[in-house]
């Protein structure tokens, strides 16, 4: 136990407790240790790091549109990139020692580190490389595998192993976003034989082979996951300074669903890192010493991508007057804490080519009022608008991936019930979330982490396969046209500007409407667990982990 | 005596064949009239990956294509080939998620009934035999107490005070002994109620009988009394109640499950709630009601044995509650 | 904690209150004085606190309890003690659709087995036995996945599952009351048997069937809780009382979230159960 307690004090603790019921305090009498966090001191070797998680419900198969921020925890562990992005997207070699970008950034060289190899022993070379770059840009048909979702896989032509460290990539016209890519956390080098069994054996994780410093140990689908380090792991990324083996002997990632219990279960001392508390509790941790990060990763903004093309959001009014009705600074002081910050765009603040509009997303009731009644809805006796006879109301389902979106969700009905607007909740767990995406209902709360602003083209519209996030097909000329400059830029300068012209066109047409800067992935840490960084993506790497005497 | 005893053997269990036959109809039409499609609207879920061809194979491996009743008569046919489906959530086969499942549950069910009996004979020991008036009074109403707290507050509050202030388990390890005992507890504390006042009722009844006065005349201790002539014929409509308490425990352990997160039938229920899949519902019901028949049949089979004052005439003919009755 | 349950009562379920308010003890009013107030928080909720349930004041997030919010605040600033009481109308009310519609149906069907017996009784006694064989919270839990996440969906499917214990009871009733009411009965035609029939059953049932539907409401409040807790109730900003523990206990540093509603539960069938004992045993 860690905080010894003599017998009576417990006694007493536990009358107090049933007689006042104070069920739920944390530990309220430990005394808090000194902060810590960050390395300090000369790492250990050892140790055995057992990390809670709300669960895995969406499957191994490497290869697919997006990685689920559960997933994508694990997958970093035991695969390398050929990139390392770091949290401000800083690119740094890793994989790929160092690359050329040639004829206007349609074609790229990527000269990879020697030595390298997968987990069962065969080599990470220019071949395999090859095999991992076709399936992120094309999928895989034959197997039912699709692309990587924000891979530039419309203009890539192909890549070819000019010897066996070196890859030449060519693509039809240029493509900014490639490098940026090869740090995202969906493109993640995988053995050519894992890429080439059929989809029912990639659903197994241990036929997942990767390069990475961890390899899996055992695992049991929905429960529990144990990684064990790779001794002869000696190609870590540079930017983090240590390259040899990890430190950690294990990882363990065991599903707890329940918020509350996986916090209360690092704080009792019964594991070390706890994924996505309640944000609330933020300020009550830190003051017993245990660590909270709260990384940014570069993507899009928490809050909602609009359908245009179902009732009541087909209105151009309805998606304007919401944009405004949102009290945005409401939310950062109600449900979030000081790590949080308000929405500026639809992309997240560190992306380079994100701007401040915040003027268009300021809170002004009145100009939300005036919209709707200009476009005709008129305040029902309930207090809510109708048009037509139809009331003006939606529902909205909280995003289970990221935390305090119930709350947010309830504080936006809030706010729009008072200018005439109903919001419904519906809550559901990860997996009834799936289908509600898959449904697209008027507002609803979904993210994407990128690298490159380039990538963005692929979700706006259905051009090029694109994900159509907006239901708007091709039938927005402006956003077409903004979108295809911005995937085949040839320049970044040029890029930023059509990026500008996106971001004000997208905010105006409440295509998008943010909310707070996303922060997907919360880490709880135990105190004595030092030497945790943080990617682009906002992951922890434990690689570089240890524990504290 | 076998003549007559094998007779209603026989007719009982015919009954228990037929209730559970009955309870797979019920449970159908009960999830058939859900609005929408659950089936086609999961596998239709981009996330499932299903091409068309498949998801084609797999509607008309359910029949969905069929009309209400023939996919009835379907599915009832392969219940009772054995065929329990594949889950829509995770295309396994629901005997297999069962299989898995099905120990957990039961290592859980096992020692809730195991504590739930114990706790109904303390407090009922109790209530008869303490000295004074205070502490039986207060006994006989501890089963009311029990019935009056939620289930999932009962949980909450164990897993707060014994596994994060007292470190007496952990909930990473919901399937070790000491947790498992704690979430005994939780589906316990409610089953233990009737228990203990169905024995407290009887131990009331019992002890105005004759015989009782008899022996104790002939200054046999309490204990004893209790132990040798009370708790045998006690114990009679308690059997009974076994089969009914049975049934409680699987349906409270959808509560206890989830809170301490453990993977049994109860959390397979409570995921296949919100995922909406369909044939793992219909299994653990099915399952559920098997269990039930079963335990209930074997209690009704047994009882006339126990006791001779209940033969099968007569026990054919009782009314108590949670015997199911042959017309 | 479900409907079975009941059934599991000793004294086949009373005979009822035939020496009803003499001597009532202490215990009993308070009991009754919980449940009065309860009920009249579902009927004017509006009465006993000013603040809104839905819309708080969010710079009073999360305050422990005090004079002027008298269970704290939640994580949006609502004042608890007003969210427990405007859940109360579903949380008490829902339980009162259940046990009616649990008390109808069943007594219709313990009624039509007992006083038609042959086929009829053996069809309805099937039914009967199969209700009974499907544990009762996991047939709600079916039901209210099957008509949608609602409350009064909860409260329908509650219904269901003690449709059976009632009409145990009132088959056994009927039946009791048969045998005399034939005797009288026998140069009558039909309708006038029935007629008899009624006339005999109900004056002695409904005391029986009383008790057991006091009974069936607390544990009707109990499985109404647990399916809200469970997330299939009406979904927030409803304040069902179990919703309201599930939802407070993500906070580990408001305790007061979960121990206010938990105890407004406990509260409330503690006093039902109370009072159906004190019916069963004041014969």
């Amino acid at each position: 136990m860690k905080n010894p307690t003599p017998l009576r004090r417990v006694l007493r603790g536990l009358a107090v407790v049933v007689a006042s019921t104070a069920l739920l305090a944390a530990c309220a009498g430990s005394a808090a240790p000194a902060a810590s966090g960050t390395g300090t001191g000369e790492p250990v070797e050892g140790g055995d790091l057992t990390f809670l998680i709300q669960g895995y419900d969406g499957g191994w198969v490497s290869s697919k549109s997006s990685i689920s921020s559960y997933e994508g925890n694990l997958w970093g562990e035991i695969t390398d990139k050929l990139v390392y992005a770091d949290e401000a997207g800083e690119l740094s070699p890793w994989i790929a020692e160092s690359w050329e970008e040639l004829n206007g950034a349609t074609e790229f060289v990527l000269n990879l580190k020697e030595g390298v190899t997968f987990s069962d022993g065969s080599p990470l070379d220019a071949a395999a490389v090859v095999a991992n770059l076709d399936l992120w840009a094309k999928g895989n048909p034959d197997l039912g595998i699709p692309k990587v979702g924000l891979f530039p896989g419309s203009n890539y032509d192909r890549a070819e192993a000019t010897d066996s460290s070196t890859v030449h990539v060519y693509f039809s016209s240029p493509a900014l976003g490639f490098i940026p890519t090869l740090g995202y956390h969906g493109t993640i080098l995988l053995s050519p034989e894992t890429l080439a069994l059929p989809l029912e054996e990639q659903a197994d994780l241990t036929n997942q082979i990767g390069s990475g410093p961890f390899t899996v140990k055992s695992w049991e689908q929905g429960d529990s996951y144990v990684l064990q380090k790779r001794a002869d792991y000696e190609w870590g990324p540079e930017a983090l300074g240590h390259t040899g083996p990890a430190y950690l002997d294990t990882i363990t990632y065991k599903v707890i669903k329940d918020t509350a219990v996986r916090t209360s279960t690092v704080v009792s001392g019964q594991a070390d890192v706890a994924f996505n508390i309640e944000p609330q509790e933020i300020e009550s941790l830190k003051a017993q010493g245990f660590g909270v990060a709260t990384p940014r990763y570069l993507g899009f903004t928490d809050g909602f991508q609009v359908n245009t093309s179902i009732f009541p959001t087909n209105d151009v009014a309805v998606r304007q007057a919401i944009q405004s009705g949102i009290d945005r600074q409401e939310i950062l002081d109600t449900v979030y804490t000081e790590d949080w910050t308000a929405a500026t765009s639809f992309l997240q603040g560190n992306v380079p080519e994100t701007g401040d509009y915040s003027d268009l997303l300021a809170y002004d009731p009145e100009a939300s009022e005036q919209l709707l009644d200009d476009a005709g809805w008129t305040v029902g006796a309930d207090g809510y608008r109708v048009k037509d006879g139809q009331t003006l109301e939606f529902t909205l389902s909280p995003n289970p991936y990221v935390p305090s979106t119930q709350a947010e969700d309830e504080l936006i009905a809030q706010q729009l019930k008072t200018i005439g607007i109903k919001v419904n909740l519906k809550v559901v767990d990860v997996s009834g979330y799936a289908a509600i995406q898959a449904d697209k209902p008027p507002l609803f709360q979904t993210s994407r982490s990128f690298v490159d602003v380039g990538t963005v083209a692929g979700v706006l519209t259905s051009q090029n396969g694109g994900e159509d996030w907006w239901k708007l097909g091709t039938s927005d000329e402006k956003l077409n046209e903004l979108s295809t400059g911005i995937a085949t830029a040839s320049d970044r300068e040029s890029r930023a500007v059509l990026a500008d012209d996106l971001q004000q066109y997208v905010l105006e047409q409440g295509y998008s409407i943010p909310t707070v800067q996303l922060v997907q992935r919360l880490y709880l840490t135990n105190p004595k667990l030092q030497g945790v960084s943080f990617n682009g993506l906002a992951y922890a790497n434990f690689y570089t982990a240890w524990f504290s005497e | 005596m076998t003549g007559r005893y094998g007779r209603y053997a026989l007719l009982r269990a015919a009954q228990a064949v037929i209730v559970i036959l009955l309870a797979y109809v019920l449970t159908f039409l009960v999830i058939s009239v859900l609005p929408g499609d659950p089936i086609t609207n999961t596998l239709r879920d981009p996330q499932n990956g299903l091409s068309e061809d498949e998801i084609q194979q797999i509607v008309a491996h359910y029949g969905l294509d069929k009309q209400a009743i023939i996919q009835l008569f379907l599915s009832l046919g392969r219940f009772v080939t054995g065929d329990l489906g594949f889950s829509l959530q995770s295309n396994l086969p629901v005997a297999q998620l069962l299989g898995d499942s099905l120990p957990s549950t039961l290592a859980l069910a096992g020692t809730a009934l195991l504590l739930a009996v114990v706790f109904a004979v303390v407090i009922a020991y109790g209530a008869q035999y303490l000295p004074g008036r205070v502490a039986p009074g207060l006994l006989r109403s501890v089963p009311s107490l029990f019935l009056s707290v939620p289930n999932f507050v009962i949980g909450l509050v164990l897993i707060e005070l014994f596994a994060f202030r007292l470190h007496a388990f952990t909930i990473i390890d919901p399937d070790s002994a000491v947790a498992t005992f704690f979430a005994a507890l939780t589906l316990a504390i409610p089953v233990s109620a009737p228990l203990a006042e169905i024995l407290i009722a009887n131990l009331d009844h019992e002890s105005r009988q004759e015989y009782v006065l008899v022996a104790r005349s002939r200054g046999l201790t309490k204990t004893r009394l209790f132990a040798r002539h009370l708790v045998k014929p006690s114990m009679l409509p308690a059997v009974a109640m076994v089969a009914l308490i049975v049934g409680e425990l699987l349906g409270g352990a959808v509560i206890t499950e989830t809170i301490f997160g453990r993977d049994g039938i109860g959390t397979l229920v409570q995921k296949a709630v919100t995922s909406q899949d369909v044939p793992v519902l219909q299994a653990v019901v099915s399952l559920a009601a098997v269990v039930f028949v079963v335990v209930n049949l074997a209690a009704d089979l047994v009882s006339p044995l126990l006791d001779p004052r209940l033969q099968p005439d007569r026990a054919a003919a009782r009314t108590e509650p949670g015997v199911v009755v042959p017309a | 904690m479900t409907a079975n349950l009941a059934l599991l009562r000793p004294t086949g379920i009373p005979r009822a209150v035939r020496r009803a308010a003499t001597g009532v003890p202490p215990t009993v009013l308070l009991a009754a004085l919980v449940l009065v107030g309860v009920l009249l928080w579902s009927v004017a909720p509006g009465v006993f606190t000013s603040f809104d349930p839905v819309t708080g004041n969010t710079a009073e997030k999360l305050l422990a309890p005090s004079a002027a919010h008298w269970f704290g605040t939640d994580y949006l600033g609502r004042d608890l003690f007003a969210r427990v009481v405007y859940g109360t109308a579903s949380s008490v009310t829902s339980a009162l659709v259940a046990v009616l519609i649990g008390l109808v149906l069943g007594s219709a069907i313990g009624l039509a087995s007992g006083f038609l017996r042959g086929w009829v009784d053996t069809v309805l006694g099937r039914v009967v036995d199969v209700l009974l064989a499907i544990p009762g919270f996991l047939l709600a839990v079916v039901i209210v996945s099957s008509l949608g996440f609602q409350t009064i969906n909860a409260a329908i499917a509650t219904g269901v599952s003690a449709i059976a214990v009632f009409a145990r009871l009132m088959r056994a009733e009927t039946l009791r009351a048969r045998g005399s009411v034939f005797v009288e009965a026998s140069y009558l035609q039909g309708g006038n048997r029935l007629h008899a029939l009624l006339r005999h059953v109900l004056p002695n049932a409904y005391r029986s069937v009383v008790a057991l539907a006091v009974l069936q409401f607390g544990t009707s409040i109990l499985v109404i809780a647990s399916l809200a807790f469970l997330g299939y109730g009406d979904p927030p900003p409803a304040s069902d009382w179990g919703l309201l523990v599930a939802s407070g206990k993500a906070y580990a540093t408001a305790p007061w979230l979960v121990y206010a509603p938990a105890l407004v539960i406990v509260a409330t069938v503690l006093s039902v159960n109370r009072i159906s004992n004190w019916m069963r045993k004041a014969k």
